[in-house]
């Protein structure tokens, strides 16, 4: 079955709006059981079982972090980050899995406390159809600023 | 000429049960912190095993001047400053890497790894009384190592690295590299970078603070309760942790006496993670069994290296003064050499949980550091108190002084220290112009 790109594409707005908006638990229902979510430290190809990572999420953590968000006691989300961002350069391919593999580049602008940052990169995602829809089974986020000093980024990225 | 500026009356500033807030936000006392404490002094500067290769470098700073640390041709591990002995441009422009030579890109002149200057170009532009062998890139005056920790000092003279550490503190940073059952870190996993617009002092005693854990960083422990059951109750005002201050400034949470009473659960958890009997019987082959279990409970330590050196669960993390107002602070964790690639795994996981720009913990004290440096900027009052367990302060049998884990015990030894430093000459003025010049950002 031919992959439909409007179908990637809303998909990969709506989880953008749902980041931007601190909807978390809409967020978390966006992932399956097995979920990765990685989001590598100092170089986009490292071996993450011997390098540090930014963010290296199972499912159990991803909830962890979710759960955190939500608890109002998340120190450097209080004041939460105002967001928004545009994503692009949509590409995709379909794996023998029945898994699609999705690329696309984001640019985010975030604005706390009178800071305003940007912070760009590029997504690979492994999206399972299901139903209707999409879940994600893997998201790696190659930030253009990786290896530099990151104050905060404990916003969904 | 030494032009005398008003000294700062240190003595008045810090007291013991209380400092100025000045401490925290004045421009004069940053400059005279980066060459009383951070040039004259003993300062962290890396770790041997980020470049293990020849030619392996990494771009440093001492203070706010850029070292490179390379491991030269012959194995030997070099500070070198990195500005042209020509006209001082930058040598090393890449944080990482490996090279044979340094080249200026300037005009051209080309230095071997060792700093020693290789060549000039258009040498016939100087006289006979150029020596290429004056001209080498200009060694850090005093560098010392401990088990592969590389210090360093701007001043020649001075107490010598084995004297400013001490035996307790030598004796916990073995506690944390013989975890290691070949007594060797691997510190090649990358660095965490993060920053925060406040002073460095904050991020040197907060992390020595066992007061604030159950506050500022509930969301964690919870989640930890959540998965693992068990609740934690090492900071509290009644835990058997202690806080511990081991001269110098060096300071730390003693968390040994709460692990051992613990300690079923490391060896009830050890024989089911993925190598964990392997590695015990590593550890005792090594150690025999009693150092074995005294460094198996340890875990580790918790401990500042007075000013820049703080070594928490598997990091060594530096704490980098950019200004009065801004900090970066670098976090490295560490793999054991000699586990099996799941426990070394498992330490990476367990780290980022909790610190990282996007972990589940130290953002928090971030967050905390920024809201208190704008809480400075209220004035009217301007004190600090730190008169916390003051009056149950003891003497432990090897002479260092303790309390109980919410206890000030550590800020306080950080700011005896701060002020001895401090108290110490007045800083000639081009000193201060320079630093004060250079303290303007990133």
């Amino acid at each position: 079955m031919p992959v439909d790109r409007h179908q990637i594409e809303n998909f990969l707005y709506r989880e953008a709006r749902l980041m931007d908006e601190h909807a978390y638990d809409e967020w978390l229902s966006l992932w399956t059981e097995d979920a990765l979510y990685w989001v590598p430290c100092n170089e986009d190809d490292i071996d993450p079982q011997r390098h540090v990572s930014i963010i290296y999420d199972n499912r159990a953590r991803l909830e962890d972090r979710i759960e955190r968000l939500k608890s109002g006691a998340a120190y450097a989300q209080d004041p939460k980050s105002r967001l928004r961002r545009v994503v692009s350069n949509v590409e995709s391919e379909e794996g023998d899995n029945g898994e699609i593999t999705v690329y696309a580049n984001f640019n985010l602008t975030e604005l706390r406390r009178g800071r305003q940052d940007t912070f760009a990169g590029r997504t690979i995602y492994k999206l399972r159809p299901q139903g209707a829809g999409f879940k994600i089974a893997y998201k790696k986020v190659l930030l253009v600023n990786n290896d530099e000093v990151i104050d905060n980024l404990t916003f969904l990225i | 000429m030494t032009i005398m500026q008003p000294q700062i009356d240190y003595e008045a500033l810090v007291q013991e049960d209380r400092v100025h807030g000045s401490v925290y936000t004045d421009l004069l006392i940053f400059a005279e912190e980066m060459e009383k404490i951070f040039y004259r002094g003993w300062v962290y500067v890396g770790h041997a095993g980020e470049i293990p290769q020849p030619g392996d470098y990494r771009l440093k700073k001492i203070g706010q001047q850029s070292v490179i640390m390379v491991r030269d041709e012959d194995s030997q591990v070099q500070l070198l400053m990195n500005r042209c002995r020509h006209r001082a441009n930058t040598v090393c422009q890449i944080e990482r890497g490996n090279t044979k030579v340094f080249r200026c890109a300037y005009h051209g002149w080309t230095y071997r790894n060792s700093g020693d200057l290789l060549s000039v170009t258009y040498q016939d532009g100087y006289d006979k009384s150029f020596r290429k062998e004056d001209y080498g890139l200009t060694k850090v005056p005093r560098m010392a190592m401990y088990r592969g920790f590389i210090f360093a000092s701007l001043s020649p003279a001075g107490i010598t690295l084995d004297e400013y550490l001490g035996q307790p503190v030598k004796e916990q940073l073995d506690l944390f590299i013989d975890l290691s059952p070949e007594g060797e870190l691997d510190v090649t996993a990358g660095v965490h970078k993060y920053g925060y617009q406040g002073n460095w002092k904050f991020q040197a005693e907060n992390a020595m603070d066992g007061y604030h854990p159950n506050f500022v960083h509930q969301t964690f422990f919870t989640a930890l309760q959540k998965r693992t059951g068990t609740k934690l109750d090492l900071f509290t005002s009644h835990s058997t942790g202690l806080t511990r201050d081991l001269g110098n400034g060096h300071v730390m949470l003693d968390s040994r006496e709460y692990n051992k009473a613990n300690s079923h659960l490391l060896r009830a958890a050890l024989p089911t993670t993925p190598g964990g009997q392997d590695y015990r019987e590593a550890m005792v082959q090594r150690y025999g069994q009693e150092r074995a279990e005294e460094i198996l409970t340890a875990g580790g330590t918790h401990m500042l290296v007075f000013p820049n050196l703080i070594l928490i669960g598997v990091q060594i993390r530096v704490v980098q003064p950019m200004s009065v107002a801004e900090t970066q602070v670098f976090l490295y964790p560490t793999l054991l050499k000699g586990v099996a690639p799941e426990m070394n795994a498992a330490r990476l996981r367990g780290h980022e949980a909790f610190f990282g720009p996007a972990g589940k913990g130290a953002v928090d004290d971030l967050e905390m550091f920024e809201r208190n440096q704008v809480g400075l900027s209220a004035q009217v009052d301007p004190w600090l108190v730190l008169s916390r367990g003051l009056h149950r302060e003891r003497r432990d049998t090897d002479g260092t002084l303790v309390a109980r884990m919410t206890d000030e015990v550590t800020q306080r030894g950080i700011w005896r220290q701060w002020k001895r430093m401090m108290s110490q000459g007045v800083v000639e003025a081009p000193m201060r112009w320079q630093m004060r010049a250079s303290a303007g950002g990133r």
